[in-house]
């Protein structure tokens, strides 16, 4: 029976593992030492046999209290593998300035989380026991807040960043062209994933814009109890406005590059 | 809408917490976004990223072992390190006059002062309007201090380590468990429970 988390939800209630992740756990309890360690280094989610992080931070965690040193570094050595892997994904050299050493930093970021974790800070790493990948992306975020860029690498249109009340009629008819005059194609799962994938290389101000709206968010409301983008970006509905027919001229360009490779 | 009010846990605790709820719609933002205002634009950005990222397929980089050394001796460096030295203790300097003092001038006793201070309570389940008032009272940041409340409890001292029984720290307890069983008067009980988040 796998030792059950420490964190607390806000409401003072433990945290629990998700079932196929505590299937995880039971399963590999049944194979040796040895052939488990060797499955942990697949790293390919595609191959057969391959472990989700979550199970790995679990082993981790229990060979460091258990003093199995060898086994711990091990299991270090290819849970930051994999998260190299995933950092070259996001913070690719081709987006963002001085990438590697960003990445570097961010894997000793975590290289103390763990630390610390070790050291008994309670409960630091029982996150990434049940999402590690949704955790990691949290963690990136917060890090890169911090030691990023302050303006990820960009398709030149989106070097366009004046929040002025007046648009352009070209770029307002290049809005109105992306979504085809029809809002309801942020609907079509199709064009979300493709609009979805795309919006990471916005700048930050039209990225949050086209986000928001994703998530379903409306711009602007009389009702003021209603959570806007406007209200919770602090700003004028028509810069808001303004964010997202920029961002849709930036979009299409991108969606054109892409789709003509 | 994005009030600053300082919150008991960090922007990193908090958008770990969003990351791992089940679904990431607009109401589960919505809620975040209320509770942690202080953190709504790193709110934002994660939401996101979240999307984003799942949209990425992650395929295999030839890369060097130089990334996973590097990370491993920064590993071993900090784990050699007690987390202590590199955590203040706002209560180290004061006096035992000093203590009540700030107990009295928390409208608190005491016992929930020690408490605190040897971290026998959930820093997570500490209202954040009561984390201010008790670092403006040491003049240190909320920062400092949620820093110090979130360490593992502290061995208490003082006790006879003549028993059969390993010493050991004792297990954390919710501020509201603290708050009940302190020996607070009622209305001190009751200021208090109104602090929460």
């Amino acid at each position: 029976m796998p030792e059950p988390l420490k964190r607390k939800r806000k409401d003072g209630v433990l945290y629990e593992r998700p079932p196929e992740i505590e299937d995880w756990l039971r399963r590999l309890e049944t194979v040796d030492v040895a052939e488990r360690l060797r499955q942990f280094t697949l790293l390919s989610r595609k191959s057969p046999g391959y472990v989700p992080s979550e199970a790995l931070v679990y082993y981790l965690r229990r060979a460091w209290t258990e003093g199995m040193q060898g086994d711990f570094e091990k299991i270090f050595r290819v849970l930051m593998k994999r998260i190299e892997q995933s950092l070259c994904s996001a913070i690719s050299d081709s987006r963002m300035a001085g990438a590697r050493g960003i990445r570097e930093e961010i894997m000793d970021r975590f290289a103390e989380r763990i630390a610390k974790d070790c050291g008994g800070r309670i409960g630091l790493l029982d996150f990434y026991e049940i999402r590690f990948d949704k955790a990691f992306v949290a963690f990136r975020t917060s890090a890169l807040r911090q030691i990023g860029p302050s303006v990820v690498d960009m398709v030149p249109l989106g070097a366009d960043r004046d929040d002025g009340l007046e648009i352009s009629a070209e770029v307002e008819a290049a809005a109105a062209g992306f979504l085809g005059g029809d809002p309801e194609k942020l609907d079509d799962p199709a064009f979300r994933l493709e609009l979805t994938a795309a919006i990471g290389r916005l700048p930050d101000d039209q990225k949050q814009v086209i986000g928001l709206l994703l998530q379903g968010f409306q711009i602007d409301s009389k009702d003021k109890a209603v959570m806007t983008i406007a209200r919770i970006l602090q700003c004028d509905e028509r810069t808001v406005r303004n964010r997202r027919d920029r961002a849709c001229k930036t979009l299409r360009v991108i969606l054109q590059e892409e789709n003509a490779q | 809408m994005i009030a600053e009010h300082p919150s008991s846990r960090s922007e990193e605790e908090v958008l770990l917490a969003f990351s791992v709820e089940p679904t990431h719609d607009r109401k589960t933002l919505e809620k975040y976004l209320t509770d942690y205002p202080e953190h709504g634009q790193a709110l934002i950005t994660c939401s996101i990223e979240l999307m984003v990222d799942a949209t990425r397929n992650v395929e295999i980089v030839a890369t060097s072992e130089k990334a996973v050394d590097r990370a491993w001796q920064r590993f071993q460096s900090a784990v050699g390190q007690p987390e202590e030295a590199s955590v203040i203790n706002p209560f180290a300097t004061l006096n035992p006059t000093a203590f009540k003092s700030l107990a009295k001038k928390l409208n608190i006793n005491n016992l929930l002062l020690i408490r605190l201070r040897d971290r026998a309570i959930d820093a997570a389940t500490i209202p954040r309007r009561f984390v201010q008032r008790l670092s403006t009272e040491l003049g240190a940041t909320t920062d400092a201090v949620m820093d110090y409340l979130r360490n593992p409890p502290a061995m208490v001292s003082g006790h006879s380590f003549r028993s059969a029984v390993k010493p050991a720290v004792t297990e954390q307890i919710s501020f509201e468990k603290a708050v009940e069983t302190s020996q607070l008067t009622h209305d001190q009980q009751e200021a208090l429970k109104a602090l929460k988040d």
